[in-house]
């Protein structure tokens, strides 16, 4: 493979991302199955001296209602429009999501305004009938990985660890995987474009580790909404993930980085569900390949306490990989509540080592 | 042309995602469906182009229109600029509007997923509620998820949550008057009315059907639409 | 208006043009923008339907130049117009004319804009441009391992009928530079397996059709119906395509050793500036419109400046000599005052 390459491509996808001030909207997906992420992200911009503000009547941009078809486009429009009305009243511009869809959702609505005016009128009508809201479109829309990728180099700077393993000097081998909504349906909104996007690589080359391609790179993770959804469709979803697996494990990597919030739970728990169907692990000696999203990996970096950014939640164990990186951790602190209490540890899965 | 085609001509979705197809493949070739299920979105589109209405018509009772995972892989690279999947969201909407949903296996789990995540966006306004993704619905979940979901006060608050408690954070309790502006919203938009078409519609099929059908998730209708899947769908057959 | 002609460009429409006006008697100098004329040609090898070599063409195309003054390596920086004619102007030089005669051409793709498909990231995927490089090299042609290619794949459509990369028109030879091309790896590798995916097959001129049956015929290359839509790298280097075979409706997932891209046509930089010089109609392919299609396909609709070759779109090598011709007889009537268009 000659790197030179994608390097070009890179440079072609320039995406403007604003600097300070913005306004966060939260993901579904990821308050429920990762629920120290978005905390985590609060916490390292405002290290970084970024302004970042929520505003608690937000509500899901109802992404999984519109892709899984029960709500209707004029509808998503409409909750799309509400949270830009939010925004408006906030008196901010610059929007940031915190999920995938929402990123894709938010783009595909504006593109619509653009090329269909006349059904931007009639969703400002909707909002205004229903809520009495008004709003402006927001001047700069970025993911929340654009802008952790955009202070990239300042969380290195800042940072106290690397994605380098501490005993043999090599960097962690890490396959990137970036959810379907980013780029896929406007690439020039992606860092990179949607054949090669950077904006994960972009991070793990800062912050030391190796990125690894492989042949299933782009394949979707397999969530496809009402595939996942419904208990009869899941076959679709664990097969998309299982592909992935396969390919690439001759690679050998020793971290999956995702951006979309429901990838990450995907490629985390169909390795468990794999294991048990199969007896079949995808890491090193039965154990997993560990998961995670950049929230969690910029808090490792800048030396944040692994259970305070949530890792204890995820069903493949990322110590492993803490041991690999000289991250300290305490075992015994892993399933304590905020009083220091213990939780009780969760039963262990038959193949997948778990800690 | 007939009225079937002009309905989905009037969702701006379709006319995006219509252009001309040339049937080259490229997006067949990529389609995560595809590889899993008897499904071509090259097949699809070329039937659409025909506008022919019966055909349409089978398309909106037939499982084909619900293999698709709205991935928008298709999108990326067909060199005509059509979206199969934008197509599809026109399909599935113009299917549950017209109640032909309930022709199809694939299509009566509409219902259940409009009493999960739809009853979940009006009640708690998010798509997705800790409460609600019971293991035993879940078990793909895993052993730490069961252990979340039975500690999850616990677990929320270590990680700095504000769960069902007032102001920002994760999984914040959205305050009422904000739910109700998104029920206000639904209303407004249609969102209501297509939640009220896919109970009545599924209430006439499951009587059809002879499977007893009440509210909630706890009835035949429901666990029936939830795991019932034939061997048809699949390559191979 | 004296005698004198400007000749832009060397390539095959170019040298041929020139020629037959030195021949008809005409002061004819040839602006070529590279240090040796011949422009595509030159690196090619052998040229359908009959596989003769492209050195006989272009040979014979030389030594029909007769007087004509080639000056090469000339970088054309300006071209104003005056009572007599047209003044051409470089760093180092002016050239004046009573007539122009543009033959600018085409360039070819730039394959890895189509990103999906890896040109200059995976070493194993090739342009229809690098293969006959090799061909005319002599060599083998090997992978990148150096190894002999048990499966080859050509894929077709290289940045032409293509939307996302903005060129909507069939570049028309690739089909048949792909049958081509697949029948001289058959017969350098006998026992290795092609495949050409294609969307439609355009052997629209003689001896094509039978060229296409002698491929699939005489040397068991295998046509699938399908659009590459992406292909990735195995780590022995090996390429993983994935198409549909759209013939029997299903995916198509097959790992090849050698991925041949067969990239369409652009217009040329020579031509875009040149056609910004002199305010040539540019159509929305970005290839120049002649005055008209049928009709008067050698006329510019500027008095005095003539069209001739890939210029105005997708054209074999056949017809680019018969359309320099075309536009030779046409520059010779109107130089000697003759009419040449009539109401």
């Amino acid at each position: 493979m000659k790197p030179g390459g994608k390097r070009q491509i890179w440079d072609e996808y320039q995406k403007e991302i604003a600097d300070d001030n913005y306004f966060y909207v939260r993901s579904c997906v990821r308050q429920n199955f990762f629920p120290g992420a978005e905390k985590t992200f609060f916490r390292y911009m405002k290290q970084l001296g970024r302004n970042v503000v929520e505003n608690p009547s937000h509500t899901t941009c109802s992404g999984i209602g519109y892709h899984s078809d029960i709500v209707p486009f004029e509808t998503a429009m409409t909750m799309v429009a509400r949270q830009f009305a939010l925004m408006t009243e906030a008196g901010y511009e610059n929007f940031v999501t915190s999920c995938i869809t929402s990123f894709g959702l938010y783009s595909e609505v504006l593109e619509t305004w653009e090329h269909f005016p006349e059904v931007e009128e009639q969703t400002r009508i909707h909002l205004r009938n229903a809520t009495g809201r008004e709003f402006l479109k927001p001047k700069n829309l970025a993911h929340a990985s654009d802008v952790t990728f955009k202070l990239r180099k300042e969380i290195a700077d800042a940072g106290r660890y690397r994605l380098v393993n501490q005993d043999t000097g090599k960097p962690i081998r890490v396959v990137e995987h970036i959810g379907c909504h980013y780029s896929r349906m406007f690439p020039n909104k992606g860092v990179g474009g949607a054949e090669y996007p950077y904006v994960l690589v972009g991070m793990i080359e800062d912050w030391g580790g190796e990125v690894i391609d492989y042949p299933e790179r782009r394949h979707c993770c397999g969530f496809g909404f009402r595939q996942y959804l419904v208990k009869a469709n899941r076959g679709y979803s664990i097969s998309a993930s299982k592909k992935k697996f396969d390919s690439m494990k001759p690679y050998k990597p020793e971290l999956i980085l995702t951006n979309c919030p429901g990838c990450p739970m995907f490629l985390d728990r169909w390795q468990y569900a794999i294991s048990e169907m199969e007896g079949t692990t995808y890491g090193e000696n039965g154990q997993g390949i560990p998961v995670m999203t950049y929230e969690e990996l910029a808090g490792l970096i800048l030396g944040y306490d692994p259970w305070d950014l949530g890792l204890q939640v995820h069903q493949v164990p990322v110590e492993p990989l803490l041991d690999k990186m000289g991250i300290p951790y305490d075992p015994e602190k892993k399933f304590l509540d905020i009083d220091g209490n213990f939780i009780g540890k969760p039963k262990s899965p038959s193949f997948l080592k778990f800690y | 042309m007939g009225a079937l085609y002009e309905k989905l001509r009037q969702d701006v979705r379709f006319v995006e995602g219509l252009k001309a197809c040339l049937n080259c493949g490229t997006c067949t070739a990529i389609c995560p469906a595809a590889e899993f299920y008897n499904y071509q979105p090259r097949k699809l589109v070329d039937i659409l182009q025909t506008k022919d209405d019966e055909k349409i018509l089978e398309l909106l009772k037939s499982d084909t229109i619900w293999y698709c995972g709205e991935c928008m892989s298709c999108v990326t690279r067909c060199p005509r600029n059509n979206a199969p999947g934008l197509l599809i969201t026109a399909l599935r909407s113009l299917s549950q509007e017209s109640g032909y949903f309930t022709e199809s296996e694939k299509g009566r789990q509409q219902l259940a997923i409009k009493r999960t995540v739809g009853h979940w966006i009006l009640k708690y306004g998010y798509c997705l509620y800790p409460s609600q993704i019971t293991p035993e619905n879940h078990p793909e979940q895993g052993p730490i998820w069961e252990w979340e979901f039975q500690n999850i006060e616990k677990v929320m608050e270590r990680l700095g949550a504000n769960y069902q408690k007032a102001g920002p954070g994760v999984l914040r309790a959205i305050p009422q008057e904000d739910l109700d502006e998104i029920k206000k919203i639904f209303d407004e938009t249609g969102g209501t009315a297509r939640f009220e078409k896919i109970e009545e519609y599924s209430k006439q099929k499951a009587e059809e059907m002879g499977i007893q059908l009440d509210d909630g998730l706890k009835n035949d209708y429901i666990k029936h639409i939830y795991t019932a899947v034939n061997k048809d769908h699949t390559t191979g057959s | 208006m004296d005698n004198t002609v400007i000749v832009i460009g060397g390539g095959i429409s170019g040298l041929t043009a020139a020629g037959m006006l030195a021949q008809q008697g005409l002061d004819v100098t040839l602006l070529e923008k590279e240090n040796e004329t011949g422009g595509h040609l030159a690196r090619w090898d052998r040229l359908f339907p009959d596989r003769k070599k492209a050195s006989d063409v272009l040979d014979f195309a030389m030594k029909g130049l007769n007087n004509a003054k080639i000056v090469t390596g000339v970088t054309i920086t300006g071209i104003s117009r005056h009572q007599n004619g047209f003044t051409v102007t470089s760093p180092l030089s002016q050239y004046t004319a009573s007539a122009l005669l543009v033959a600018t051409g085409f360039e070819l793709f730039e394959a890895r804009k189509k990103e999906e498909y890896g040109y200059g990231i995976y070493n194993n995927v090739i342009t229809s441009a690098d293969l006959e490089e090799q061909f005319k090299s002599g060599r083998k042609v090997l992978t990148s391992e150096g190894k002999t290619p048990g499966r080859i794949g050509f894929i077709h459509c290289v940045g032409s009928r293509d939307e996302k990369v903005g060129n909507l028109y069939c570049s028309k030879v690739c089909c048949v530079t792909g049958v081509k091309q697949a029948i001289e790896l058959k017969e350098m590798f006998p026992a290795s397996e092609v495949f050409n995916f294609y969307m439609d097959l355009r052997m629209f001129d003689r001896h094509f059709e039978e060229l296409y049956y002698e491929a699939q015929q005489k040397w068991g290359v295998s046509f699938i119906r399908g659009r590459l839509s992406e292909c990735s790298e195995n780590p022995d280097g090996s390429i993983i395509l994935k198409t549909e075979d759209t013939l029997t409706g299903k995916p198509l997932k097959m790992t090849i050793d050698l991925l041949v891209l067969l990239s369409g046509f652009v217009p040329s930089g020579g031509t875009r500036g040149i056609s910004k010089m002199l305010g040539l109609q540019e159509g929305d392919d970005g290839f120049i419109n002649s005055a008209d299609q049928h009709s008067q396909n050698n006329l510019s609709g500027i008095e005095g400046v003539f069209l001739a070759g890939a210029l105005k779109g997708p054209i074999s090598v056949s017809e680019a000599v018969a359309d320099a011709r075309a536009a030779a007889a046409q520059v010779t009537c109107y130089i000697s005052s003759i009419a040449v268009t009539h109401d």
